[in-house]
């Protein structure tokens, strides 16, 4: 696959605004999208740990991380669509070539994904009280979990295939023979995936962080649970920071040829960086921990290092593609839309921050309040702006269409 | 070297890929006009509520809520992406041409899916957390985010029928290709019937309900929303019909069977007729009747739409300028698009594609089987199955022909012609004509079941025509 053959599969109808601006929101986004799935991924293994478990608070535990488990499926899966989006504009090339190749899985993908997530339900719907009733079904749970990996299975050799042009050829047409069948998955990596997947234990510890604070903040009676929590989070955090120490190392080592350049390049030693600053950061708060809202911080700072490190992800994609291959996915024909670029941005800026910001406000307060939750004057007007505005916008959405339609 | 873009095939050989979109495409539009449907319908109970100082309605709104919006919502939330992920396998120049011209439309979309999945899981479970005027907010905030991403997913779907206004092709830019009368009558029609299906969807909740008096008054508010936009959506429709340009209009009067008006004018009125007798008679409304009337609008309204939308937009895929096969077929100034079918003429397909084996490139009498596959499998597979079942089966269409020379002048003569309304033009030298007639006539139905299984079928099943020459 020479490089005229890469740029020849390109989009002839261009991108809509700087190629810079979506491969940016592409790792901001897909930070986002790992980030649930770790959450997903960590809080199911620790409700099928502690629904076997006679100590009440793990039962507990194991209740409240299924709930978590069943939003954050919802939350990944919305937060994929849109790294799914901005790979498939500036990377197009190669997108389409390795979902293509193993078309079979990406309709797999799907249904896999379905019977995971009622898998989930069902189990939800047979242990409506697992915190203090013995755990009927486990198994559901069990095959859920298993399920869920492979589908992160099948993103991962989709997103590995990508970088693998050289070898296209010989899995499209193996011996010359095309085979149109889409039937295998061909190019894969078990350290990268490794890797990815271990980052749960230390994504779910720092969730644990979170989750503490957060009952902190309701009442008394939590308070045994509370302070058997603290030292749970601590030790997952410890052993998650080492696992995402060694898997790095190990995929590291185990880079291909033509990426080896990366393991000794500096993403990786700010990417080091971030992580041991995530596991050691709660640590080093100590009592401060559970004043005010530091308790939220280690997850943040999480977001953070996920950032960083979905950052030199990308880095290894831009540069092997364009040292090794020739295709620089910064250089994309653009074909400038303001209209479209702005609305995106304002929607996202000033629609998405107040409603989100409104919806989660209310959404804490009240699990932090005993009894019914009444909102306050101001976050009431919140609310009322956000309807405001989505009024607004459907408005704009009208009235520039009639314009349109007829000029 | 110039090439043109064209990705590797995927080929189902058992009901092809369109299908597999097709299905997939359904079983989406079910769930989430269910979602719409009944995020609309518990807004609405929210308010009685609320006015009425009825709280026991948000404890309805929540048990069937979790039923309803959960399951419709879970399964909602993956078919969506499932489309994507189909046409993305099954025609990636399709895809990525409405992904290049609307990425920030569908970004924008995004937007509002974030806020209706904190929103779906807020109005559920912060039933009795909240006072109820907060509830009714968050209530109204998810109805309006759930039709904005109606409202951003119709401009897209009309463009990839045919770009909003026609100084697209000229003039380019997002919003000719967004907006036009096309738009905005489709956007009135699925509005209309987005109505309906709430109505249908709610009947499953309003079935459930127990205090006899209250069942009546929702039932028959159910049932009057049925009607009026069963009545009105079926009035937009010919608007919709009259909109299409005439290129569908031909399409529509030459390729939609007959009994197609038929079947949709008795659609209609088996719906309004539901509507009519719960009306009438609403303590009949059970849920279970309701879902089996959810299930048979699916079946005999929506899937015949898909179909339909499917057959009229024929040779292309998207925006009039995407050949189903994936070539691109005309000039788009506006964007800087060039047609490929000048260099395909001029080179053909086999020297220029991206994907072709080596060994192929060139025909000869010893590959020309093989390079007629490839040929095949690119420019016809997309909507000719090569096996004996699925879409439209090529060996059926030649009917076991075996005059190579035949084939191939009626290929040339034809499709290399551009001259059939609902196919591609496809141009063929006489070497790739001979090649692609090779390989139909080696598809006649009595030699050969499945040629095209595996590769590893197929080195049998290839090798068995070749011998008998
Ligand atoms: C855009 C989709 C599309 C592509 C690509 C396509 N066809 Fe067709 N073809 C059709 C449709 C639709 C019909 C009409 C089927 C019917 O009436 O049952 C048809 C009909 C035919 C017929 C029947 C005669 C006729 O003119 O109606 C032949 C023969 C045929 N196609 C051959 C081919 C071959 C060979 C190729 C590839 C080189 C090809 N087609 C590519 C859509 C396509
Ligand atoms: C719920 C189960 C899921 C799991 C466990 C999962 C896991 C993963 C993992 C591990 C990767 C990184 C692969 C690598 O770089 O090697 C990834 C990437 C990705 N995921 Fe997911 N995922 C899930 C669901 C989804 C869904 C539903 C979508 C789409 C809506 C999605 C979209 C993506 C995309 C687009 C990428 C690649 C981004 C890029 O390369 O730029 N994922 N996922």
């Amino acid at each position: 696959m020479d490089a005229a053959m890469l740029y020849a599969l390109r989009d002839p109808a261009g991108v809509p605004s700087h190629p810079l601006v979506f491969l940016v929101l592409g790792v901001l986004t897909w930070a986002l999208h790992i980030a649930a799935v770790q959450v997903m991924l960590g809080a199911s293994a620790l409700t099928l740990y502690g629904a076997f478990s006679r100590n009440p608070y793990w039962r507990r535990l194991a209740a409240a991380m299924l709930s978590t488990a069943k939003v954050a499926v919802s939350v990944a899966i919305v937060l994929g669509v849109a790294p799914l989006l901005f790979v498939q504009v500036i990377y197009d090339p190669f997108w389409y070539t390795a979902n293509v190749l193993s078309a079979r899985w990406v309709i797999g993908f799907i249904v896999i994904l379905i019977v995971a997530y009622l898998a989930m339900y069902l189990f939800y719907y047979r242990n409506p009280r697992l915190a203090t009733q013995p755990v009927r079904g486990a198994w559901h749970l069990v095959i859920s979990l298993l399920l869920m990996l492979v589908v992160g299975w099948i993103m991962h050799v989709l997103s590995y295939q990508m970088l693998l042009p050289e070898q296209w050829m010989s899995w499209y047409a193996p011996n010359g023979q095309i085979d149109p069948s889409g039937k295998s998955l061909h190019g894969y990596s078990v350290t990268r995936f490794s890797f990815f997947i271990l980052l749960s234990v230390a994504v779910v510890a720092a969730w644990l962080f979170a989750y503490r604070r957060y009952l902190m903040g309701r009442n008394a009676e939590d308070a045994g649970y509370i302070a058997w929590l603290l030292p749970l989070a601590h030790r997952l955090m410890l052993v998650g920071g080492v696992l995402a120490v060694a898997s790095g190392a190990l995929w590291l080592a185990t880079l291909p040829e033509k990426m080896a350049w990366f393991a000794t390049s500096a993403w990786i030693w700010v990417s080091a960086a971030a992580l041991l600053a995530t596991a050691f950061f709660p640590r080093l708060l100590g009592h401060k921990l559970d004043q005010s809202l530091w308790g939220y911080v280690p997850f943040a700072l999480g977001a953070v290092a996920l950032i960083v490190v979905g950052t030199a992800r990308e880095a290894l994609r831009y540069f092997t593609l364009f040292g090794s291959h020739g295709y620089d996915a910064l250089d994309y024909k653009v074909n400038m839309d303001w209209y479209s670029t702005s609305l995106f941005f304002i929607t996202f800026a000033v629609l998405g921050g107040v409603i989100l910001g409104y919806l989660l406000t209310v959404a804490w307060k009240a699990g932090q309040t005993e009894g019914v939750y009444t909102p306050s004057r101001a976050i009431t007007r919140l609310g009322n702006l956000s309807i405001g505005l989505l009024v607004l916008w459907v408005v704009q959405f009208f009235a520039v269409g009639f314009y349109v339609w007829a000029r | 070297m110039e090439y043109i873009g064209l990705f590797p095939m995927w080929y189902e050989p058992g009901i092809g890929s369109g299908w597999v979109v097709g299905l997939i495409a359904t079983i989406h539009v079910l769930f989430s006009h269910t979602a719409v449907g009944a995020a609309i319908f518990f807004a609405y109970l929210s308010t009685v509520s609320y006015q009425r100082n009825q709280p026991e309605l948000l404890e309805f709104i929540k048990r069937y809520g979790l039923f309803l919006l959960v399951f419709s919502y879970v399964l909602g939330s993956i078919t969506g992406p499932g489309i994507w992920y189909s046409t993305t396998v099954a025609s990636p120049r399709g895809i990525s041409a409405l992904i290049h011209s609307f990425v920030w439309k569908w970004a924008t979309e995004w937007v509002f899916f974030v806020i209706e999945v904190v929103g779906v899981y807020m109005i559920i479970y912060l039933v009795g957390k909240v006072d109820r005027a907060t509830h009714l907010r968050i209530s109204l905030i998810f109805g309006i985010a759930s039709y904005g991403t109606m409202l951003i997913i119709i401009g897209i779907l009309s463009f990839m029928m045919w770009p909003g206004k026609p100084e697209w092709f000229v003039e380019g830019g997002y919003l000719n290709g967004f907006y036009g009368a096309n738009t905005f009558a489709q956007l009135a029609m699925r509005t209309a019937f987005m109505f309906t299906m709430t109505a249908v969807v709610g009947g499953i909740v309003a079935g459930a309900i127990k205090d006899v008096a209250f069942k009546r008054e929702i039932t028959r508010k159910l049932a009057l929303l049925g009607m009026a936009s069963t009545l009105a959506g079926g009035l937009l429709f010919m608007w919709y019909m009259n909109t299409l340009p005439d290129s569908a209009q031909v399409m529509v009067a030459n390729r939609l069977p007959d009994w197609f008006a038929v079947s949709l004018v008795s659609v209609l009125g088996g719906i309004f007729a539901w509507f009519a007798v719960t009306w009438l008679q609403p303590r009949l409304l059970s849920p279970a009747l309701a879902m089996v009337m959810t299930v048979a609008v699916l079946v005999f309204g929506l899937w015949p739409e898909e179909v339909a939308r499917e057959s009229i937009r024929k040779p292309y895929v998207a925006g009039q300028y995407v050949y189903s096969n994936q070539v691109i077929a005309r000039d788009v100034p506006g964007m800087g698009i060039k047609s490929e079918i000048p260099l395909i003429e001029r080179k053909g397909f086999l020297p220029t594609q991206v994907f072709v084996p080596a060994q192929l490139r060139v025909v000869t009498e010893s590959n020309a089987l093989h390079a007629g596959r490839s040929l095949a499998l690119t420019t016809c597979s997309n909507c000719h199955s090569l096996s004996s079942t699925g879409m439209r089966p090529l060996a059926k269409y030649f009917g076991g022909n075996t005059d190579v020379a035949q084939v191939k002048t009626y290929l040339q003569g034809t499709l290399g012609t551009g001259n059939t309304i609902y196919m591609p033009h496809i141009p063929l030298n006489d070497a790739e004509a001979y090649a692609l007639a090779r390989f139909i006539v080696s598809l006649n139905p009595q030699s050969l079941r499945n040629p095209l299984r595996t590769a590893a079928a197929e080195s049998t099943a290839l090798v068995a025509p070749t011998i008998k020459e």
